[in-house]
């Protein structure tokens, strides 16, 4: 599990990746990465590059740098030892610009989900159910709503310091100034840093508490004809309706993603030198050394926040002003047996022909 | 605060003497902090909310519902106190917050106060600051009587207590009932003698409804070879004073009992099967009395049959048959007479099963602190005696035992009331019935069954019917 | 004088004179009031009882033992608890400034990672309690205003306190000592005193417990 786990994770996601970023025209990202690395060029330990005297053009000795030439520098140990200036990160320096692809892409994306939900809101409003029917269903146990509402709050923190730190280069600095960015930065980084840790534990109690009901059924297919309901008419749904189990599996995957990445960039030193003799001696993995892998991680990791966050702008739409008496069912765990019918019919029937059983 | 948190019916409350609304308040004020000191001033201090307490409280654990935790059981008192005599009162009153107190709010938790909590201090033991939220509850029954805000029911046995010096009645029909259950059962009663070792008293309960259980308790007394007496004009061992929160005459009718043991000069004051009775009279009493009770013991019933049996005094005819023991709160867990009983359940040969939970842990039966004498929370005292219905179900036991007058009516009560096919029996009457000694036999024949209570009302057999002795001036 | 001086000396000076004189008269105020009642004959040791209970409660009673809540409540409450003695006594910066500003003495403070370890347990727990006083019908009911303030207070001194970790800005100081200050003198008034209140209230009901010759 866990291996076919780091084998999506360094192998495919990174070639995915590559390939969307390729695809949005992130010019960027075509430096090979790890073309060039480990090609010396007959530079050696010993005397350092040549032509320290000036003999050679600066453009001469930037192609030698770029190509991984060695030289008299100061990690004398670790993934990078002896190597001057590793210049593989160069593409993810282009794309992570304030100007980059990142950047507008995900800004983009991120204006879409909020455009989408407005327009939604302005033609359907808010979905209702009727009448009260007076009758009250229990929905989520009182774990279920403390962990939800955990994995919220932190969720808010995660996001919110994650986009100033993404985003603040671009849309901070060029109205509050670099000073107050810088304050908002470190503090941002060191709340995103301290957080991290505790939104995986509850990611993870959360995966334990909702995982059932949220398996994709058969019945799902129905629901998606009916397009959820979303533009009138009745869909059909269990527990959860398709959506929601979209949901909670894009949680969770993305909380994955989110969680290994993070740690790999907590503890570059630690974990990421392992990680990447783990997988090359397997033959797993064809990402060279550590800084590449932070920054595959540092990509993958603003990608999985952007879907995590535009899908969580939706959900908390829906949850909240989008459908009346939802919120109820999470801060209360009962619903209205009305909102259940109008929602989770398939749910309702089953819980009530549970109860009649009992009460036989 | 929601609406279904509050009381719904139109009025579930009684309300007392024709007084105007703000001068309840007050009176509520101050008589909750009539008898503070530094244990309820620092219980006042410490909760934080942890909502733990919820889950010891049987009324809590019997309908979900929120407003039976404990600690909102007196919520309104709490306020109040903060900002009237609490250590930041002086703040409040300088920035101007009034007491938050209001006559509704007040009247709301009427049921609360007096209709959901036996005062049995199980939630004490769930409380991470070891709040005693039980005592604070009689503190603020305490607030309650003085604002003319309590079930009409107990104010009605308190009227009868001040009137008659007891609910059961006067003197006289005190008498009247003790020669008759002398006559009744061959058990010879000592009455009012005026110099006795043992000033031996008895609840209303018993006189009412179990004057088997007022036999075998003689019987028992006379094989123990003690000076003993009952005084007509001190009989009275419950104190409606205490559970009512009318502390005036909680104070008359505890320090009633000691001036006449001293005036008899007993060296021992006996308290029947009560629970209750026994916290009033060995845990109160030298506060009403004004100083440490000096050359008087006050004992209960159970502590001095066990200490008999312990001495070997007391034997009996060996029962051999499986038991299962309820734990009176007012006796075990606030009263440290834990192995009383037990010792007794061996004595009689009887294999013990015990409850889950039991002893200090144990649930309260339902109807003690004025929970039974308050008839109109019966359905929620059902409630809660499910659980003791299934905790005994679980033990397997054939006997279901306990030591208390008010625990055994109550549940006898319940059982009648839920049609469950059980008896409660009381191990008083079971030593009473069982042990070995050159008394008279108990005249009754069926007094071999154990004396227990078939149906509350309808009194086993070996009982007289319940009567109410000649009544009233 | 800056703003950071300000915060750094009267207002700090202010606002822990305020915690410690208010404190303290809040608990002399528990412990002077009413009278001395005469006691009955004990059956037990009120020494011993209080003792047993003071150290007793510190685990759940038997009673609610096996509960979820139980359960929860307690993971939860130590989780806070320990985490936050750890940063408040045993943070590098809080050594630093209990030496320069409090005692004088200075003592080990916790390696890096420490510190990290102990922050993540004390907002774990204080999160999750905080976010059950809004989702639980029984803490709900009963939560006073007090107690959200007390959370919230206590929440954002941490966080700000986290987030000054880089050291890098006399802002995020400044920010935190603030709070600080603001959370010493909300605490004397509020269900935080706790922290002073619980042996009291648990010696005092052990007492009563032990002279009863039971235990609670």
């Amino acid at each position: 599990m866990a291996k076919s786990l780091w084998c999506i994770l360094t192998r495919f996601l990174p070639r995915l990746l590559v390939m969307v970023l390729l695809f949005t025209g992130a010019q960027g990202l075509l430096v090979a990465p790890g073309a060039a690395q480990g090609i010396a060029t007959g530079v050696t330990m010993e005397t350092g590059p040549e032509n320290t005297l000036g003999n050679r053009s600066d453009a001469e000795i930037w192609h030698d740098l770029r190509l991984g030439a060695d030289g008299i520098v100061t990690p004398p140990s670790g993934p990078d030892a002896g190597t001057v200036i590793n210049a593989n990160g160069t593409w993810w320096s282009n794309m992570r610009r304030a100007d980059g692809p990142l950047v507008r892409y995900g800004g983009y994306g991120l204006a879409g989900v909020v455009g989408i939900l407005l327009l939604f809101f302005l033609i359907r409003g808010r979905i209702g159910y009727g009448e009260d029917s007076g009758k009250q269903i229990l929905r989520f146990r009182l774990s279920q709503r403390v962990v939800h509402w955990t994995v919220a709050a932190i969720f808010i923190l995660m996001a919110s310091t994650g986009l100033i730190l993404l985003f603040g280069r671009a849309y901070v600095v060029p109205f509050a100034g670099k000073t107050v960015y810088s304050v908002l930065a470190t503090a941002s980084m060191q709340a995103h840093n301290l957080f991290g840790p505790v939104f995986a534990v509850f990611l993870l109690a959360m995966l334990f508490l909702f995982i059932r009901g949220n398996i994709p059924k058969p019945h799902d297919i129905w629901w998606i004809l009916k397009g959820g309901g979303f533009f009138g008419g009745h869909a059909s749904a269990g527990k959860y309706n398709f959506g929601e189990k979209l949901w909670f599996w894009t949680a969770i995957l993305a909380g994955i993603t989110l969680t290994v990445t993070g740690f790999l960039m907590l503890f570059p030193d630690t974990f990421a030198p392992e990680v990447v003799k783990t997988l090359q001696a397997q033959g797993l993995s064809q990402i060279p050394p550590t800084r590449d892998t932070i920054h595959y991680s540092e990509l993958a990791h603003a990608i999985a926040a952007l879907i995590f966050i535009g899908y969580a702008l939706g959900h908390i739409y829906l949850g909240t002003i989008g459908t009346k008496g939802s919120l109820k069912g999470m801060v209360d765990g009962k619903v209205d047996e009305n909102w259940a019918r109008a929602h989770h019919d398939l749910w309702l029937d089953l819980q009530q022909k549970k109860q009649q059983e009992t009460e036989k | 605060m929601t609406d279904q948190n509050l009381p719904k019916s139109a009025r579930n409350f009684d309300v007392q003497r024709n007084l105007p609304d703000e001068v309840r308040l007050a009176n509520a004020m101050d008589g909750f902090v009539a008898e503070f000191g530094p244990t309820a001033a620092s219980y006042m201090n410490a909760c934080v909310r942890c909502g733990l307490c919820a889950e010891a409280c049987h009324f809590y654990l019997a309908t979900d519902d929120p407003k039976y935790t404990p600690i909102h059981k007196i919520k309104p008192f709490e306020e109040a106190y903060n900002r009237t005599s609490g250590p930041f009162a002086w703040l409040n009153k300088m920035l101007g917050r009034a007491p938050k107190l209001s006559i509704e709010e007040l009247e709301q938790w009427e049921e609360l106060i007096y209709d959901s909590c036996n005062m049995c201090g199980r939630c004490t033991l769930a409380c991470p600051m070891g709040i005693d939220i039980a005592e604070l509850v009689k503190e603020a029954r305490h607030g309650m009587f003085a604002a003319g805000l309590l079930p009409d029911r107990l104010m009605h046995l308190v009227t009868k207590a001040e009137e008659f010096d007891s609910p059961f009645g006067t003197p006289e029909d005190f008498r009247t009932t003790v020669r008759q259950i002398e006559k009744e059962f061959g058990v010879s009663m000592p009455m009012d003698k005026e110099k006795a070792d043992v000033l031996m008293t008895l609840t209303p309960e018993a006189l009412e409804n179990h004057h088997f259980g007022i036999a075998t308790m003689a019987r028992v007394l006379n094989h123990l070879g003690l000076d003993w007496t009952y005084c007509s004009d001190a009989f009275e061992a419950t104190n409606f004073g205490y559970l009512s929160g009318d502390l005036e005459l909680q104070g008359e009718l505890t320090v009633r009992l000691i001036n006449k043991a001293k005036a008899i000069g007993a060296s021992t004051l006996i308290i029947p099967e009560c629970g209750h009775a026994w916290g009033a009279a060995r845990w109160e009493a030298a506060k009403w009395y004004g100083a440490p009770i000096e050359g008087l013991r006050i004992r209960h019933i159970i502590e001095v049959l066990a200490e008999a049996v312990e001495a070997g005094k007391l034997k009996c005819t060996p029962v051999n048959e499986s038991v299962t023991f309820h734990d009176p709160c007012q006796q075990i867990r606030r009263g440290g007479l834990e192995r009383m009983p037990r010792v007794l359940l061996k004595a009689l040969g009887m294999e013990l099963h015990e409850l889950d939970p039991h002893g200090v842990e144990g649930f309260c039966c339902g109807g003690g602190g004025g929970v039974l004498a308050n008839e109109r929370a019966e359905p929620l005292r059902l409630k809660a005696f499910e659980l003791k219905k299934q905790a005994v179900e679980a033990s397997g036991a054939k006997h279901f035992v306990t030591s208390c007058n008010i625990c055994e009516l109550t549940m006898s009560k319940d059982i009648e009331a839920i049609g469950w096919d059980k008896q409660i029996e009381s191990v008083i009457d079971l030593i009473g019935t069982h042990m070995i000694t050159d008394e008279p036999p108990l005249k009754s024949p069926a007094g071999k069954a154990g004396g227990a209570r078939k149906k509350s009302g309808t009194p086993a057999t070996g009982k007289t019917k319940r009567k109410r002795p000649a009544k009233k001036k | 004088m800056t703003l950071i001086q300000l915060l750094e000396g009267p207002l700090w000076k202010g606002s822990a004179a305020i915690f410690v004189v208010f404190g303290i008269w809040r608990l002399a105020v528990i412990l002077f009031t009413g009278r001395t009642r005469a006691k009955a004959k004990p059956a037990g040791s009120p020494f011993v009882g209080s003792v047993r209970t003071i150290l007793g409660h510190f685990l759940p009673g038997a009673a609610i033992r096996g509960h979820g809540k139980t359960w929860f409540v307690t993971l939860a409450g130590y989780s806070f608890h320990i985490g936050l003695f750890a940063l408040l006594l045993f943070a590098a910066p809080h050594v630093t400034f209990i030496r320069d500003k409090i005692l004088g003495v200075g003592w080990a403070p916790l390696p890096r990672w420490g510190f990290i370890v102990a922050a993540e347990f004390a907002f774990a727990g204080l999160l999750a309690l905080w976010v059950r006083r809004f989702v639980d019908p029984v803490v709900r009911l009963i939560s006073r205003p007090d107690d959200h303030i007390a959370a919230g207070l206590t929440f954002v001194v941490m966080l700000t306190g986290c987030m000054a970790l880089g050291q890098q800005s006399v802002f995020l100081r400044g920010l935190h000592l603030g709070l600080v200050e603001i959370w010493l003198v909300y605490f004397p008034f509020s269900s935080l005193m706790h922290t002073f209140t619980w042996p009291l209230s648990r010696g005092l009901t052990g007492a009563m417990a032990g002279r009863r010759g039971t235990r609670m």
